[in-house]
């Protein structure tokens, strides 16, 4: 959590993700360019030069396509979610990757002509009238600007510098990024040559990625669109039974067109905070209470359960709730507290506790 | 806020899933064709009748 700014916090897992990703991109370049023109006549016909290049663009493709397939997935299954823990490694390692293919296509493509190359770049095809002959460098020169902006600002320091929600709407110009990669493999690579492997990783890879955007999207709407039921005295709402949640875990709710709300059991009382992570907007309520902490699932920041603070030295807080028993129903109000407002945790009576033995929903929407 | 960002969303990745099939099939559709009595002996594969020169 942020106290102070270092480069990168390491620990033992962001290693682990690191050193595999690392590998993979290694194993990746060295099948490509040993196996690859074993494989394909066409790629053994190019010098060593234009199969680095192509080599490089590939994998960038291909790490952008996965980096953009966590989100959903994690949403969509929640085995998923270590995946999410370091996504932003991945996405810098992306750029880099994408930067060495364009240094690549500078070094040879443009290495001969009398302009100077990145003036070649930019004058050597201006078919801006013409579809199929437009200048699909072009595509990849807007997309690797954007990718750029985004490694350099996906440190948590530019997150809370910009607030999480001007960050998060910066960082969703990554879509536009790979729209401008499909376009930049269609009109380049794929009209130049029939190249199957290209043609499934950028066509498939675009096909698969809308389809779990939009089938994780409904999930969420659909979730939105079932509130909690109302309590006969407004506004306060019944977001479930005590019975429905295990030791340390929570259950969602949420007022009508309101945020969501995680009502969370830890030691034989409820606590009712916030569902949206102070720091990237994580769901909190798809977390636990790990060593009396609430813990966000998707880097681990931590809240007390009283006052949503993050335990000193950290500054973190978010929202708090009132919350009230009626019989084993658990109703909340959804108007939030101020931040920092301490509630103490909602005693549950001992008959109701023998029922959590037998949870009947982990705490997920 | 998290109901804006989902909205948010789901139009950019509904635009994508509409927009970019849609120009694939401009851009290969617009692609230049040989002609049927194009010589079998080519310099380059792709240029073709029509193709201006510099
Ligand atoms: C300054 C930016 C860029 C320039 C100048 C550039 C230029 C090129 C050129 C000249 C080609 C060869 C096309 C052909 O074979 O006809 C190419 C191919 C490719 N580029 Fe880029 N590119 C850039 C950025 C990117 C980015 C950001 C990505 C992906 C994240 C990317 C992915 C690819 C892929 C997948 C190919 C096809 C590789 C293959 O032939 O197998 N490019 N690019
Ligand atoms: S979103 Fe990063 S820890 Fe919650």
């Amino acid at each position: 959590m942020s106290l102070s700014y270092k480069p990168v916090i390491w620990n033992k897992t962001k290693l682990i993700y690191d050193a595999v990703m690392l590998a993979g991109i290694f194993i990746y370049i060295l099948i490509f360019l040993r196996l690859g023109p074993v494989i394909s006549s066409a790629l053994r016909d190019t010098d060593l030069p234009i199969q680095r290049m192509r080599a490089f663009g590939s994998l960038a493709l291909l790490m952008l396509t996965i980096v953009l397939a966590i989100g959903p997935l994690a949403r969509i299954d929640a085995r998923f979610v270590p995946l999410l823990y370091n996504r932003r490694h991945f996405g810098v390692m992306t750029a880099i990757t994408a930067a060495t293919h364009a240094y690549y296509v500078l070094g040879w493509y443009f290495s001969f002509s009398p302009t100077p190359q990145l003036t070649a770049l930019f004058t050597s095809n201006t078919s801006f009238t013409s579809i199929a002959g437009f200048p699909f460098e072009l595509f990849g020169v807007f997309a690797l600007v954007i990718l750029a902006i985004l490694a350099v600002t996906s440190h948590d320091f530019w997150l809370s510098f910009l607030t999480p929600p001007v960050w998060k709407a910066i960082h969703m110009s990554v879509y536009f990024a790979y729209a401008a990669v499909i376009l930049h493999v269609a009109l380049g690579a794929l009209i130049d040559r029939r190249d199957l492997a290209l043609a499934f990783l950028s066509l498939g890879g675009l096909a698969t990625l809308c389809v779990l955007h939009l089938i994780a999207g409904r999930r969420e709407t659909s979730a939105d669109a079932a509130a909690s039921k109302k309590a006969p005295e407004a506004p306060w709402v019944i977001v479930g039974d005590v019975s429905e949640i295990a030791e340390g875990r929570a259950i969602i709710g949420m007022a009508q067109g309101g945020e969501r709300i995680a009502v969370f059991r830890s030691k034989g009382g409820l606590s009712a905070v916030s569902n949206i992570c102070s720091h990237q907007n994580g769901p909190i309520g798809e977390g636990k209470v790990v060593i009396g902490f609430i813990t966000c699932p998707w880097h681990g920041y931590q809240y007390r359960p009283e006052d949503g603070c993050s335990p000193p030295p950290f500054r973190e807080r978010i929202r708090k709730y009132r919350l009230r028993l009626e019989g084993s129903s658990i109703l909340v109000d959804p108007e939030p507290l101020p931040l920092g407002t301490k509630v103490e945790p909602l005693a549950i009576l001992a008959e109701l506790s023998p029922a959590a033995a037998a949870p009947k929903n982990g705490g997920t929407v | 806020m998290q109901r804006r960002h989902r909205r948010a969303h789901t139009v950019i990745w509904t635009g994508i899933a509409v927009v970019i099939p849609i120009m694939l099939i401009v851009i290969f559709a617009s692609v230049p064709k040989l002609p049927a009595d194009a010589p079998a002996v080519r310099l380059d594969a792709t240029a073709t009748q029509g193709d201006k020169q510099p």
